[in-house]
């Protein structure tokens, strides 16, 4: 675009008019930037299930319609990790409060610059802090939510207090665990008050063989929520370790369900996007990070799956009951309640996914 | 064409497919299991250890799951076999012009999913599940049976319906190629019906019947997705394990050791089974 050249030619009012709208466009955007709707190129995300619904990215496909966006599924930390290590050219990966560390450790991830974020200040500074490692942001902060112990109210009246009720003898037949070697670890951390970060092979020890004594107990280890959820429709499972979208899904269905607010604290777990480290398209991933923080994805977060947003306008406008009590967001202490995931090394990773492999095993 | 160029026509699309697909991914899976751990670069060289295989050793209950899962195979497989082969003697031998229309409805089942036909035994077996209802309605029990799913014996009774109708296949064909001027032979010799079976009917079947066996015993050793759907927490085979280092704990070196100890049983299996049953024998 000449706006200048094209004004010598143009003598006629609405033609200059014309040409003063184009110039006052070409003024607004630098030089170099090409305006959002007219961006193109193609952009690949390595996400969970679900997430590559176009309701989770609404607000980059409707700023940047032109843009193509590739989706490839992982189907757990485990998986996206394997695959990023593997040499996945996806931009853009979606992992986990837990497993952040190793991306950092073996290169596999970009540093932010969150100053291309327009989005960023809206999200509260302990997010933030979730997403650096070694002192640097290496991730963005995008959904959250609590993990504790899910249960029927009407088979357990008396409610749980506590995250031993995962091995109560009292519910045998009708608890289920979570299928994951660090979210076992965790469980016996919290009632044990072992520390998480420092599990010493005796306590580990100790914990294969609670978990090994809890089988006698356990129904069946739950992979995907829907699998969970049948189980407490059906009333085969009375209480289970479980995430708050399985919750509100039930609890928005009328099943007597509530989630406990066990002494030892609740589990908060994050959800990050990071940018693959060598990445050709790193504006465009900047982009895409920056429209995943907006406000109508973050709706669609919160509202067709349950969970929390790290956009903290979207989460002050939740009105919908259910929500609220699923986020206990009218108790003003639940956070300093809540325990956050911390990130594993790799030897934890291996010692604790070999440990519940035997769990496994176990006769 | 000359032979040469005829052989290398018919068999280069598979020698390249099976070298590309399954031989190269199985080598990389043996050098998978002499690395000490997924640190560093995958692609660049590392030097061999034994460390993952020493690990498995000194793992009572991986070696103690190997031995389950290869005896629950072994039943599993017999099973099939036994309730495959009157399927098939009925196919091949009774049914005469409908044996087409009924052989379709045998594989009906294939028509839906792997996975919807296990599904479906969760709804049979669950609490709420179509077995407990009805033996609820008939007054037998008053509490659902809670011991039906979620356990080993759940997982065995799926497989062996899912495999019945794998296992007639093969024992279909060996039947339907026995002469049956045979059967006229041995009635005129003074043969009853019993001793035509075990004399002409069922060595000539053998070979079809040890098919249908390793069928089904060989992927029912490494099988996961059944014993994840309707085991519960005491239902596991062998492969879930494997299957959890590779997508639960990114412990690739690991789950290949396992991998590779699970292939040389089973090989090892199988050839000791071969050479307790003549081959040729059954053959001539």
């Amino acid at each position: 675009m000449k706006p200048k050249q094209s004004m010598l030619f143009m003598t006629q009012g609405f033609m200059l008019a014309f040409a003063l709208v184009l110039s006052a466009c070409g003024a607004a955007a630098p030089a170099t930037e090409v305006p959002p709707a007219e961006q193109t190129g193609s952009l690949t995300v390595l996400d969970w299930a679900g997430y590559d619904a176009e309701d989770f990215w609404v607000d980059f496909k409707n700023t940047y319609p032109k843009v193509t966006v590739n989706f490839e599924i992982g189907a757990s930390d485990a998986d996206i990790y394997a695959k990023m290590k593997a040499g996945d050219q996806a931009d853009v990966f979606h992992p986990y409060t837990g497993w952040l560390q190793f991306y950092v450790d073996e290169g596999l991830v970009e540093e932010i610059d969150t100053s291309k974020l327009s989005n960023w200040d809206k999200v509260p500074d302990n997010f933030k802090k979730i997403g650096q490692i070694n002192g640097k942001q290496y991730f963005v902060p995008w959904d959250w939510g609590f993990t504790s112990i899910l249960y029927r109210t009407d088979k357990i009246p008396d409610g749980v207090d506590s995250w031993a009720a995962l091995m109560d003898p009292k519910y045998a037949g009708h608890i289920s665990m979570w299928d994951d070697g660090p979210g076992a670890v965790t469980v016996s951390a919290y009632i044990h008050g072992y520390d998480e970060t420092k599990i010493t092979s005796e306590q580990l020890d100790a914990i294969k063989a609670e978990w090994i004594a809890q089988k006698d107990l356990n129904l069946f280890y739950w992979s995907g929520e829907p699998e969970l959820q049948d189980g407490f429709r059906s009333g085969d499972v009375w209480a289970a370790y479980a995430w708050q979208g399985s919750y509100a899904t039930l609890l928005g269905e009328g099943v007597p369900v509530a989630y406990a607010n066990p002494k030892e604290g609740r589990n908060s777990w994050v959800g990050v996007y990071g940018i693959r480290k060598g990445t050709k398209n790193m504006a465009l991933a900047l982009k895409f990070l920056d429209q995943k923080l907006g406000a109508a994805t973050g709706n669609n977060v919160v509202n067709l799956f349950y969970y929390g947003h790290t956009n903290q306008d979207v989460m002050s406008g939740i009105t919908d009951a259910t929500l609220k009590q699923a986020f206990s967001i009218d108790d003003p202490d639940i956070l300093n309640k809540t325990n956050f995931t911390p990130n594993l090394t790799a030897e934890q990773r291996d010692a604790w996914t070999a440990m519940w492999a035997e769990v496994k095993a176990a006769p | 064409m000359d032979r040469r160029a005829t052989f290398w026509f018919i068999y280069l699309p598979p020698l390249l497919w099976l070298s590309l697909f399954f031989v190269l991914p199985v080598l990389l899976m043996a050098a998978f299991s002499f690395r000490p751990d997924m640190r560093g670069d995958l692609l660049k060289l590392w030097v061999p250890t034994l460390a993952q295989y020493a690990s498995v050793a000194e793992t009572g209950s991986y070696w103690r799951l190997l031995g389950i899962s290869a005896l629950t195979a072994l039943g599993i497989g017999i099973s099939a076999v036994v309730l495959a082969y009157p399927l098939a003697y009925f196919l091949a031998l009774r049914a005469g012009r409908r044996a087409g229309l009924y052989l379709v409805l045998l594989l009906i089942p294939f028509w839906t999913s792997y996975l919807m036909r296990v599904m479906a035994w969760k709804i049979l077996l669950g609490t709420e599940g179509v077995l407990n209802s009805f033996l609820i309605y008939l007054g037998i029990i008053q509490e659902p049976l809670t011991a039906l799913l979620y356990n080993r014996t759940a997982v065995i009774l799926t497989l062996i319906y899912v495999w019945v109708p794998f296992a007639a296949l093969p024992i279909l064909a060996a039947l339907q190629r026995v002469d049956t001027s045979l059967f006229e032979a041995a009635a005129d010799l003074g043969a009853r019906p019993l001793r035509q079976f075990t004399r002409i009917t069922l060595p000539l079947s053998l070979p079809g019947v040890f098919a249908a066996f390793f069928m089904v015993f060989i992927p029912t050793i490494g099988e996961y997705v059944t014993p994840l759907l309707v085991g519960g927490s005491r239902g596991f085979l062998y492969g879930n394990i494997i299957q959890d280092f590779f997508t639960k704990a990114a412990n690739w070196p690991l789950g290949s050791a396992l991998s590779m100890i699970m292939l040389l049983a089973t090989m090892v299996l199988v050839v000791l089974a071969t050479r307790l049953v003549d081959w040729r024998q059954l053959f001539e």
